[in-house]
């Protein structure tokens, strides 16, 4: 017989190893697949947490946009029938680019020159960050600091020395709070505050100044009223009166005070006893509680639409509107009403990881920590369980590593597969849940590509955490010793 | 060799050293102090406290003692599957202790074949599959595997149900298998841990035959943990564990004269 000699063991190969892992797998189809469905659920949770929160953050977004445009005449009522107070036009020119209408505007009605008003503009920025700082905190912290003054009362307050040197002390001591800018930076703002507060002001009595140069313009009939002719004579008259207010914008302005005009037209129809009578009787519900709307839906259906107009015209109390000029307004008044909603839904979101607001930021690190644990749960049971199989193949002559890269594969692909149908269930049901609450509003803001990017890592995160979490209690049986291994189980 | 060892006996040879001169058998195996604890919280175990012995090439020696008496421990220490507390193991005058992990794998894969209780064939792999992944792991190619390992189930007597799970077998069956399998790399020792505790009395029956088989023709040692009685007549030698210490070693002859009384120790 032949003396032993010991030499080195060669190393399988990793298509060798990648097919014998897919065999295994084949085999316990059965516990793989429960594998697979605890990786899927884990991933399914934060994508679905994740697709909710980019949708919220983004149709939050779209929102903002749609109702400024939506309230474009209401805005322009507000602005031609009072100055605002010196903390609003702040914020108006924090929130201007500079050399756009708004920040002309202004200029001229401050009478400042240009260099100037760019500095003015950089303050109300500058401003506009503090503000944000100190309305973001705690009531606690805002009374130790400020004693409970808000916007710009702040600065006002701070301009007496003894006042800023306990603010500064006291922001000091406060170190979970970081301050938007170093403490000098601050000192030195509040030091031009006077003057930019005189600036604000000279703006401000400019704008009543071309308020007051309206007054003819408007004959005493409410601004809304007024605005329908935006495009007209009183457009013109605005402009005069040193708005910047162009033809474009003006034609705009103008349809959406029309309209807002006929809205207020139509909805007038229910305070007639008469009317709501009608309305009840088709409707199905007592005339007292007939409301507006109940009256939208009855207008939303064409048929319905036309029988009201007739029978309001045979009354004689009929609008001046035919019938699909008021099924048109019947379903902007129902946009208006998802976009409501969808503001109300979405509020809460800005700040945070992505936008998402801070408490949705919280749900999504605490899913990604419930993902962890779950998908490295599986994976440290599935290995547990197969320690008898790993002392065996060390037996066999397995080497370490053979063995560490055959549950990595197969960690991989189980990975692989649950991250796949966790991410895309995810976010079916999130999105799914979302188009419940915004309905179909929701389509004019979905963030295709922010969530195929969510897939994208959460996919990843699954393939990386059930690898990860095979790794350690498979490296840990292939460093035992066969029996050792075995003892365990 | 029976006639060597009547002879043998005839000259009354050290008590437990194998028939014939000694000179011209190899020790493949040999342990030194060997000692193995194992601790669990607090509690200290000692499974064997100090066990000095040599096992010969192509002898055929069974290890019998009750079950808790170290038996196990020691076959798995000199099967290189488990590390002693202290004490050393040679195989083939190699300390195994030295052996670096890659090595181990060496040795595990080719010098030694392993045979348990519960079979461990893998789960997910056929008949043929088994028996050719020691192979596999010794890099010997696919094609030559298959037919080595064809030939090796037909010793067996399992040729025609290759493609078989484990799952598909009675416990015999699998045994078998996991024999073969334990040949694969032509192994100069096979360790078998109870190889007959989990069949009835005429499979393990074959399994013994088996095993005596192999180990005439092929000159394999073999070391056989085992409670059974029926080894009393195909094994060259017989130890007996007790309390992680040896209590007796001796020729199966030497055994025979007594076996009234042996049948009462086992």
């Amino acid at each position: 017989m032949k003396p032993i000699d010991v030499k080195i063991q060669p190393r399988m190969g990793v298509s060798k190893t990648f097919s014998l892992t897919l065999n295994g797998i084949r085999y316990r189809l059965f516990r793989s697949a429960v594998t697979v469905g605890v990786i899927a659920v884990a991933i399914a949770f934060m994508m679905n947490i994740l697709a909710e929160s980019l949708t919220k953050a983004a149709v939050a977004t779209a929102t903002r946009e749609r109702t400024r445009l939506e309230r474009r005449a209401a805005w322009w009522a507000a602005r031609l029938s009072g100055a605002g107070s010196v903390a609003e036009i702040l914020e108006e020119l924090a929130s201007a680019v500079r050399g756009d209408a708004t920040y002309s505007e202004m200029r001229a009605m401050g009478g400042l020159d240009e260099s100037r008003m760019a500095e003015l503009h950089a303050e109300t920025a500058r401003a506009s960050a503090y503000i944000a700082f100190f309305g973001g905190l705690e009531h606690a912290h805002r009374r130790i600091l400020v004693h409970g003054a808000a916007g710009v009362e702040i600065f006002d307050r701070l301009q007496d020395r003894t006042r800023l040197a306990e603010f500064s002390k006291r922001l000091a001591e406060l170190r979970s709070l970081r301050f938007v800018t170093p403490i000098g930076e601050f000192e030195g703002f509040l030091a031009r505050w006077p003057r930019t507060r005189a600036d604000l002001e000279r703006i401000r009595e400019g704008r009543l100044a071309a308020i007051s140069k309206l007054k003819d313009a408007l004959g005493g009939r409410p601004v809304i009223e007024r605005l329908a002719e935006a495009d007209g004579a009183f457009g013109e008259a605005v402009r005069a009166a040193g708005f910047a207010l162009s033809a474009e914008e003006g034609a705009f302005v103008a349809a959406q005070a029309r309209e807002a005009l006929e809205i207020r037209a139509v909805e007038e129809i229910v305070s007639r006893p008469e009317a709501r009578r009608l309305i009840g009787a088709r409707l199905d519900m007592a005339p007292s509680d007939v409301n507006v709307q109940s009256l939208w839906r009855l207008l939303g259906n064409r048929a319905d639409a036309e029988w009201l107009l007739r029978e309001l015209d045979a009354r004689g109390m009929g609008v001046a509107l035919d019938a699909d000029r008021v099924r048109r307004l019947a379903r902007r008044k129902f946009e208006e009403a998802a976009m409501t909603r969808a503001e109300r839904a979405a509020a809460g979101t800005g700040g945070g990881i992505l936008g998402m607001g801070e408490r949705m930021s919280w749900l999504v690190f605490a899913s990604m920590i419930v993902c962890v644990v779950g998908v490295t749960n599986a994976m440290l049971m599935s290995v547990t369980e197969r320690f008898r199989e790993i002392a065996t193949l060390k037996c066999l002559g397995a080497l370490d590593d053979f063995i560490m890269l055959m549950f990595v594969f197969e960690a991989g692909l189980l990975g692989l597969v649950g991250g796949l149908i966790g991410a895309v269930a995810g976010t079916a049901i999130g999105v799914a849940r979302m188009v419940v609450v915004f309905g179909w509003y929701l389509w004019t803001a979905v963030p295709f590509g922010a969530l195929f990017l969510a897939m994208l890592i959460s996919v990843f995160l699954g393939v990386v955490l059930a690898a990860v979490g095979a790794v350690y209690p498979s490296l840990k049986a292939a460093r035992l010793a066969p029996m050792e291994a075995m003892r365990i189980q | 060799m029976d006639a060597d060892a009547i002879s043998a006996a005839g000259r009354t040879p050290p008590e437990g050293s194998p028939g014939g001169d000694s000179s011209r058998r190899r020790v493949i195996i040999r342990t030194v102090k060997l000692r193995k604890e194992y601790v669990k919280k607090t509690v200290r175990t000692e499974a064997l406290r100090g066990i000095d012995v040599e096992i010969y090439a192509g002898e055929f020696i069974s290890v019998m003692g009750p079950s808790g008496s170290g038996k196990s421990t020691f076959f798995n220490m000199v099967g290189g599957l488990d590390s002693p507390t202290s004490g050393r193991v040679f195989i083939d005058e190699v300390d195994v202790a030295q052996l670096t992990a890659v090595e181990l794998a060496f040795l595990r894969c080719r010098k030694i074949g392993y045979i348990f209780q519960e079979y461990n064939l893998i789960q997910y792999m056929t008949a043929l599959e088994n028996v050719t992944a020691p192979m596999a792991f010794g890099g010997v190619d696919p094609d030559a595997a298959r037919e080595r390992g064809m030939s090796l189930l037909e010793i067996v007597g399992l040729a025609d149900r290759w493609s078989h799970r484990p799952i598909e077998m009675s416990g015999g069956q699998q045994q078998r298998v996991a024999i073969a399998r334990a040949m694969a790399n032509n192994p100069s020792i096979l360790l078998c841990d109870e190889p007959t505790a989990n069949l009835d009395l005429n499979t393990g029956q074959e399994i013994l035959q088996i095993l005596r088989r192999l180990n005439k023709e092929r000159g394999v040692t073999i070391i056989c943990a085992t409670h059974d009685h029926r080894m009393l007549n195909i094994c060259d030698r017989l130890m007996w564990i007790r309390d992680g210490q040896i209590e007796r070693l001796a020729r199966r002859d030497e055994v025979r004269i007594e076996v009234g009384s042996i049948g009462g120790r086992g």
